[in-house]
């Protein structure tokens, strides 16, 4: 991973990103900082209306409609940028314990999001009239939700990898 | 009291201090930030494209603030909270920083945007609440709320930046020459980490 990092901070994109830094990193990382605003509150919509805190005048099923095409465009966006910012920055990005965590539980996240949306095509009147109201699927909501934190925290600590002590290649 | 001596005793209170003096709580707290400010802009865009006609537009908006606008004034709360305590750790700084100055106005504006709202959109909700979009003082203002918040968290980024110890204290360039440290200064560059043209 150290070569591929090493290697990828000497083509062409890479050099180009670092050479005009002042502006090419801070507008990539705000355009994914938009992107993580729609994925989280998509995720807490459809959350709130598992939970009936909210969107009670919607079924679940409008709701994921509505919710779902964003939480994929953002997503779609969130990875465009993500490469470019690892492209930018990849000793930096690919060199934390941080970055991998956030990967893994991108994954996680993802892959629930993905079940959640077929299953509900598949078994709609099932869900709206019972797998909505059960108890562990509103803790499934809640779970889901707090990976999603988790993965803005994790995120954000790629730039302080160092908090994790002896785990952090990046003290190495 | 004077301006420079009010930020310096921020930055002497006991609680600035300690998070300067841990490597934890300074990253926890900026996490929280980002937490916060995704909620404030992923739920007020919700509620701007509604009034824009883009999304949503078979609900009642009545119903959609009063399910959402709790939720955003939470988060900004923690945003407000998390920032503020940010502030605190190296005051002098962030105050005079271009970036953190515009943001400030920039939230100033995002409240009178919603006061524009309130005075005019808002007086007739009960005529266009169930319509697909409001009217255009409200589609104005929910345009202008999306451009506002983007630009705040451009703005807040860029804080980032320019303020940091890396950015403040850069490390020399590889090749510094110390036989002729003033020839090989980079100069006018505007990326920091440059190499300078001369040697």
């Amino acid at each position: 991973m150290n070569q591929f990092a090493d290697w990828l901070s000497t083509t062409y994109p890479s050099v180009f990103i670092q050479n005009h830094n002042g502006w090419a990193i801070p507008i990539i990382q705000s355009i994914h900082i938009v992107g993580i605003g729609v994925v989280l509150s998509s995720v807490f919509m459809i959350d709130l209306r598992i939970l009936e805190l909210g969107g009670m005048d919607q079924t679940l099923r409008q709701t994921t409609n509505r919710f779902g095409p964003w939480l994929t465009g953002a997503l779609c966006v969130l990875l465009a940028t993500g490469i470019l910012m690892v492209i930018g920055e990849p000793v930096r990005e690919l060199i934390t314990i941080s970055f991998w965590l956030k990967m893994s539980l991108i994954v996680i996240g993802t892959a629930i999001a993905g079940v959640f949306r077929i299953t509900l095509r598949k078994h709609e009147q099932r869900w709206e009239e019972k797998l909505v109201k059960s108890k562990s699927i509103k803790w499934l909501a809640v779970f889901t939700f707090l990976i999603w934190v988790g993965i803005i925290v994790l995120g954000r600590l790629i730039a302080y990898d160092k908090v994790w002590g002896s785990w952090s290649p990046a003290t190495k | 009291m004077d301006i420079p001596a009010l930020l310096k005793s921020i930055e002497s209170t006991g609680i600035a201090t300690r998070i300067r003096e841990s490597s934890y709580i300074f990253p926890f707290i900026e996490s929280t930030h980002v937490f916060g400010l995704a909620m404030v802009f992923g739920t007020i865009a919700i509620i701007d494209l509604r009034l824009l006609g883009i999304a949503s537009t078979q609900r009642s908006f009545k119903h959609m603030a009063s399910d959402l606008l709790k939720w955003t004034w939470a988060a900004f709360a923690l945003t407000a909270v998390t920032g503020a305590l940010m502030f605190s750790t190296n005051a002098d700084v962030y105050y005079h920083n271009f970036y953190f100055r515009t943001k400030m106005l920039m939230l100033v504006l995002a409240g009178i945007n919603m006061l524009a709202f309130e005075l005019t959109a808002g007086r007739t909700i009960h005529r266009w609440d169930k319509s697909s979009s409001a009217p255009l003082a409200g589609r104005a203002t929910a345009f202008l709320s999306l451009i506002i918040w983007t630009s705040i968290i451009f703005l807040g980024r860029e804080i980032g930046f320019t303020t940091s110890r890396a950015a403040v204290l850069a490390p020399p360039p590889a090749d510094l020459n110390f036989d002729n440290l003033f020839d090989s200064i980079p100069t006018g560059n505007d990326s920091p980490g440059a190499t300078p043209n001369k040697k």
